[in-house]
């Protein structure tokens, strides 16, 4: 008997500008619609070229990777490029504009964690790709976040797009929100944002656009805009943190924005992300209190009233996948170097394919 | 209760009891104890009409002739706490399958059907478990029987209706969430409504193994393990545009109408899953409701997790208050946006996304971005019930 085939939805003729805009996103330049006055403004470039330098060689001879990352483009005092994308950070309630160049190309930000409406949330099939545009949203949470672009994302975040993003409580930096009867403040005296990835170098060779579906053509016969590409298979061959590579899987990293020094009695935030696509293994040589998770409090009211601040026993490991963030505070009792790593797991397989190493120093 | 007195309750219009309304794209939804399922085969287009060789289920019952037909996911198995289900399973296809629907961990099956010999019917009488979210496959030569098809959802309702928690011995914090819903400041709107309620059945194909099951020839699971590069991601069976425009898939409805969400995971990746706009409560993992009710954007679904999420439909709550707005209605803090259009589709209603945050999983056929594990958020309306203006 001849197989019977299930047919995949077919586009109707009303459904077909929405298809269209699904695939292929308009660019624009708006302005931002029910503007307010901002209490803090950031200025944003996407897609600037940056080298990432290789501790030793990889087996094809190449010692550094081609980065693309967000730039800071303020008028003045303007930060170097780098990778990670520079920090974001700003206070809870606080309007922030963000004055994002997308370039020829278009690009959006995506401030992952921040929940605003769909033009300020950077995900062009459900709004428009950036010309330029000023981001606008008012932070509701403390805690924990990032913001990558979010156009041909697979490619576009692995390739660096992507930064750090703080919202700290009315009080500022120094202080995070946590269960801490009776105000829920945590005073904290060193600070550590650990973004762990990888890298794919194959995939540093394409252009940005690369198998990116084409618009204008008929929905219901995929071969007049797909194209086929490499971005379901990912093998990471150089693996970071907060844009340090590991040289090996025993030797630790010792770059400062990594290795964290604090001193018997001092509080030590530690704030993580799976800036990455594997699952990412972390373990820290000291108890751990796990305060948030993704920008929420454990146990404060109101969206923490169902949950609960937990205690990790040193060398307890934890996990994480794509975009999670956890907030962690330790209290270090006595001097001496604590060991603190990444493991990185395929996504598929669960394989690990690296571990990363580097330590908390206690003075 | 009995399950003849759950549906007279439903007859009176106590919304808990309406089966039918339980969202999910299976499409076939068992409200009768005598469950019959076809272990069958086809071709199924993928999101770029690709064909690709399944093996599936079929409900021989089925009336509905565009539901009748073989499924992947498998149609959805709806029960009630404690029935009494008399499930028969037939293997029509040439090779022996089976059919296994795990509990807890570390508890025994639900049930297990052992080897089904080609052209072989079992019945097997089995006992709902407790009120979750539970998945059926076949468990031979695992993984590779379930990931080539042979998977879906079974969703087991409470006995007891009038208590509007999806579980019948909810943790403390579950069952506070629950009352707090549509009662407090935070939660302004309605209390969750069993008919607000999805499943997602997220799954990754690579055709290349399904191209060797319809050749015959036999499949390593070893092999198949380490050889696994999916190609196309699936959320009920649908990607991309697909997936994102299907009312049992996609998220829909008013600030303050809370919805619950059943999670299973039938393939071969961890997925990441993160939804915009809304934070969303993990209520229970693998049929353990959590008694640390996280309030999280992105929560990780391992192959054959189950994991259920209450999404609250609160007011996505970074979008600035503007003066002389009390009411923080968004047709007024949105005005001028939901006015606005892009490539002539409007901004109004507001349109976000849930995707798999492993970002190769929104992928087709290796690009085609974004054309996999995606659906929509959607919000139409003001917790006061006004819809927005200009919406279309
Ligand atoms: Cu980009
Ligand atoms: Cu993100």
């Amino acid at each position: 008997m001849a197989l019977q085939t299930i047919q995949r939805d077919l586009v109707t003729p009303e459904e077909e500008v929405k298809f269209q805009k699904f695939i292929s996103p308009p660019k624009d330049n708006p302005d931002t619609p029910d503007r307010l006055k901002p209490d803090i403004e950031f200025y944003r470039k996407l897609m600037v070229g940056v080298d990432l330098n290789l501790p030793s060689r990889l087996p094809d001879g190449t010692d550094k990777v081609k980065m693309m990352v967000i730039a800071d483009d303020a008028p003045k005092n303007r930060l170097p490029e780098q990778f990670p994308s520079p920090l974001i950070r700003v206070r809870q309630g606080q309007i922030v504009h963000v004055h994002a160049d997308g370039g020829q190309d278009g690009h959006t930000i995506h401030f992952h964690g921040i929940e605003p409406t769909p033009m300020n949330d950077g995900v062009g099939k459900d709004s428009f790709e950036i010309g330029s545009y000023t981001y606008q949203w008012q932070p509701k949470h403390s805690g924990t976040y990032f913001y990558h672009c979010h156009k041909n994302t697979t490619l576009h975040v692995e390739l660096g797009m992507y930064g750090p993003l703080i919202v700290d409580p009315p009080e500022g930096p120094g202080y995070v929100t946590g269960y801490n009867l009776p105000g829920h403040l945590i005073r904290y005296d060193v600070e550590a944002f650990w973004a762990a990835d990888e890298i794919d170098t194959r995939w540093h060779d394409l252009q940005h656009n690369a198998f990116l579906t084409h618009s204008g053509h008929d929905p219901n016969d995929p071969s007049t805009f797909t194209s086929d590409g490499i971005l379901n298979d990912f093998r990471p061959n150089v693996f970071v943190i907060s844009g340090a590579v590991r040289a090996n899987d025993t030797t630790p990293i010792t770059d400062s924005r990594v290795a964290v020094k604090a001193k018997v009695g001092q509080t030590i935030l530690m704030r993580v992300v799976n800036a990455g696509y594997t699952i990412q293994q972390f373990s820290f040589g000291l108890d751990a209190d796990v305060i948030a998770m993704d920008g929420r409090p454990l146990g404060v009211p109101p969206t923490g009233k169902y949950s609960a601040p937990f205690r990790l026993s040193a060398g307890t490991p934890f996990r994480l996948t794509s975009a999670q963030r956890w907030e962690l505070i330790m209290r270090p009792t006595r001097t001496g170097t604590f060991p603190a790593s990444v493991d990185y797991f395929d996504w598929v397989t669960g394989k690990k394919l690296a571990t990363a190493r580097s330590q908390i120093t206690v003075a | 209760m009995k399950r003849r007195d759950v549906l007279k309750l439903g007859m009176v219009g106590l919304a808990a009891v309406s089966f039918k309304s339980i969202g999910c794209s299976g499409g076939s939804y068992y409200v009768g104890q005598d469950i019959s399922l076809n272990i069958t085969e086809a071709l199924f287009e993928m999101v770029d009409r690709k064909p690709v060789y399944m093996w599936a289920f079929q409900d021989p019952n089925q009336p509905d002739p565009m539901k009748a037909g073989p499924r992947v996911p498998g149609p959805v198995i709806s029960v009630i706490e404690e029935e009494d289900i008399d499930l028969t399973i037939t293997n029509t296809l040439d090779e022996n399958h089976g059919f296994r629907i795990p509990s807890a961990p570390g508890r025994p099956d639900v049930v297990d059907f052992g080897t089904l010999a080609p052209g072989e019917t079992k019945t097997i009488y089995f006992r709902a478990p407790s009120a979750g979210t539970y998945m059926y496959f076949d468990p031979l030569n695992s993984p590779v029987n379930r990931v080539l098809g042979l998977h879906g959802v079974m969703v087991v309702m409470p006995n007891n209706p009038l208590n509007r928690v999806p579980y019948s011995h909810p943790t403390a914090n579950v069952q506070a969430l629950f009352d707090d819903l549509g009662t407090t400041a935070e939660f302004p709107g309605h209390a969750w409504e069993p008919s607000r309620s999805r499943i997602w059945n997220l799954h990754s194909i690579d055709p290349r193994w399904n191209a060797k099951a319809q050749a015959g020839t036999p499949i390593d699971s070893g092999q198949f393990q380490n050889g696994f590069l999916p190609r196309y991601f699936t959320i009920n069976g649908k990607s991309g545009f697909f997936s994102s425009h299907d009312m049992d898939t996609a998220l829909e409805g008013h600030v303050g109408e809370p919805m619950l969400v059943r999670i299973v995971n039938s393939g071969m990746a961890t997925h990441s899953t993160h939804l915009h706009a809304n934070h969303f409560f993990v209520l229970a993992v693998n049929s353990i409701v959590q008694g640390n009710v996280f309030m999280v954007d992105t929560y990780p679904v391992r192959p054959l997790d189950r994991v259920d999420w209450m999404v609250p439909f609160e007011r996505p709550p970074d979008i600035p208050v503007h003066p002389n707005n009390p009411g923080q209605f968004l047709r007024i803090d949105a005005a001028q946006e939901l006015a606005l259009s892009f490539g002539g589709v409007r901004q109004s209603p507001l349109d976000y996304p849930m995707h798999c945050h492993m970002e190769m999983s929104q992928t087709a056929a290796g690009g085609n971005y974004p054309l996999g594990m995606v659906t929509h958020f959607t919000f139409t309306g003001d917790v006061d019930g006004v819809p927005f203006p200009h919406q279309g």
